[in-house]
């Protein structure tokens, strides 16, 4: 097999296959047996199929994020989770096997800070770092540490296991690949499989410019100051939110689009909803403008009839900014999580409680001694 | 934005490690860690599509994951205990007698090594009460 040909031609495929054949190689060589364990093959296949595989990664998606620092956490939070998840599986010593777990976690909770769950990562820490320990005086204490023994020595059918292993996330990456924007451009598809995110970046940051400059509006103090500063803003907002409602005609709508135009293709819940705040979004900007204008045209225009104005500028910037914010997680976590789970998601929470409660009675049952006093 | 391909990969990675070594460790507490790798590739990818939809709904169902999974390491203690009473090993195989009927049984025909190597290589240390020299035959 050609290694380096398959690492830089265009056949992802023969590069996924050829992946998962060398780690299925590395991890059966790396596995404990009596006979025929050879740890530097183990760890030169096992360093082939993570180089080809972090390449195919490459060529397939691109760049794991946009800036060099993230880049950087990424690839070494996955690295360590993977290259410490091989050690734990092929590791004969169950103690150091739960050192390189703790190490795992550690390393996932990397990869969950990157992902914005900074609750998860910390009660995952706090969670596993007491199960491991509490993994770690079981195995000191039902594990006899001298000589070997059959549990930690021997594998059970290592050829098959990791051979079935490795054709699952073989098959898994593929389905992956199937559905990537790659996969979808070479077949000449314009449509991706994966819904796109209803708010794009570009939207945000164009949401959140005008409601700067909606509340430099809403400071005005004189009829003539508020025209003046109002003055661009309609076309603004309807480049960005479509006010002559454009017919969809094609089906490829790029960036030039308005968003409710580009939401309109989108048929989950969550787009639907977004769209309906962006159509209300509209309606309240136009006559928000309706009234600014109104008032500029006037001879003279009283103090209250200009508070008024300022007011509803001041109310168009909130919706404006809160609609930006459908884009992106919230910044409070913890509070969000709070309010998700005890307002969505409060049956499931009392019935992972009776869980919990159940599993604990359970346990206490089942290690109990028989006739022995609890 | 972000790439939820990587992260996805990356928990593919993690859940194809943790399904070979459920199948091929025979030592009942590394097979329930391994498990438990297999939860984590799995509690990477709900996180990843939560951030890419931009709502909450996969950090709540891995707030649950997190919770079900606590419930198995305390129950598979409580198992490790009982089952070790009875045959004072952790090995998965000395239970195949629970086996499926027509399933053939795992016999080891391969002589396991007298020792471990790593403890081979450790240094020798004299008997305590005799002076070094003696120990050694000087």
């Amino acid at each position: 097999m050609n290694l380096l040909a398959a690492t830089t031609s265009g056949n992802a495929v023969g590069q996924l296959a050829a992946a998962a054949v060398l780690g299925a190689l590395a991890i059966f060589s790396l596995l404990p047996k009596p006979k025929g364990r050879s740890i530097a093959f183990g760890v030169f296949a096992a360093i082939a199929s993570a180089v080809v595989l972090v390449s195919w990664t490459l060529r397939q998606f691109g760049d794991p994020a946009k800036g060099t620092v993230e880049q950087i956490l990424f690839w070494l939070f996955a690295g360590g989770a993977c290259f410490f998840a091989t050690v734990f599986v092929t590791q004969r010593n169950p103690a150091r096997g739960a050192i390189a777990f703790a190490f795992v976690i550690v390393s996932v909770c990397g990869l969950f800070l990157l992902l914005a769950a900074p609750f998860l990562m910390a009660a995952t820490i706090v969670i596993y770092a007491g199960a491991i320990i509490v993994t770690f005086l079981f195995v000191l204490m039902l594990s006899q540490s001298s000589g070997s023994s059959d549990e930690n020595d021997r594998s059970r059918e290592p050829m098959l296991g990791s051979l079935a292993g490795f054709a699952f996330l073989g098959l898994v990456l593929f389905a992956l690949y199937l559905g990537s924007p790659t996969a979808a451009a070479d077949a000449g598809q314009p449509t991706l499989p994966l819904p796109a995110r209803p708010l794009t970046a570009e939207d945000r940051a164009a949401l959140l410019a005008l409601g700067e400059q909606l509340r430099e509006a809403a400071t005005a103090k004189t009829k003539d100051e508020l025209h003046e500063k109002t003055r661009g803003l309609r076309d603004a907002f309807a480049d960005r939110l479509g006010f002559p409602l454009a017919t969809v005609e094609d089906k490829t709508l790029g960036a030039d689009r308005s968003i409710p135009e580009r939401l309109s293709l989108l048929v989950d819940p969550n787009s639907v909803s977004i769209r309906k705040n962006a159509e209300e979004l509209r309606t309240q900007a136009r006559a928000t403008f309706d009234a600014v204008e109104n008032l500029s045209v006037k001879p003279t225009a009283t103090a209250e009839e200009l508070a008024a104005a300022t007011k509803e500028l001041a109310a168009l910037r909130e919706s404006t900014v809160l609609l930006a914010a459908r884009g992106e997680l919230p910044a409070r976590n913890v509070a969000s999580l709070g309010y998700a789970l005890y307002t969505d998601y409060l049956l499931a929470v009392e019935l992972a409680g009776t869980i919990l409660l159940v599993a604990t009675i359970g346990a206490v049952v089942i290690a109990g001694r028989k006739g022995a006093p609890a | 934005m972000i790439s939820v391909w990587h992260y996805l990969a990356v928990a593919a990675v993690l859940f194809a490690l943790g399904l070979v070594g459920f199948l091929t460790r025979r030592n009942l507490i590394t097979m329930f860690l391994s498990a438990e790798l297999m939860l984590q590739g799995v509690v990477i990818n709900l996180l990843a599509f939560s951030r890419f939809h931009a709502n909450l709904s996969g950090q709540s169902f891995a707030l649950f994951v997190v919770a079900v999974a606590a419930c198995e390491a305390g129950l598979a203690m409580a198992l490790f205990i009982a089952l070790y009473r009875r045959s004072k090993s952790l090995d998965a195989t000395v239970w195949q007698s629970l086996r499926e009927t027509g399933v053939p049984a795992t016999i080891d025909p391969e002589r396991l090594p007298a020792s471990l190597p790593e403890l081979a290589d450790d240094p020798k240390l004299p008997v305590a009460g005799k002076k070094p020299q003696e120990a050694a035959g000087v």
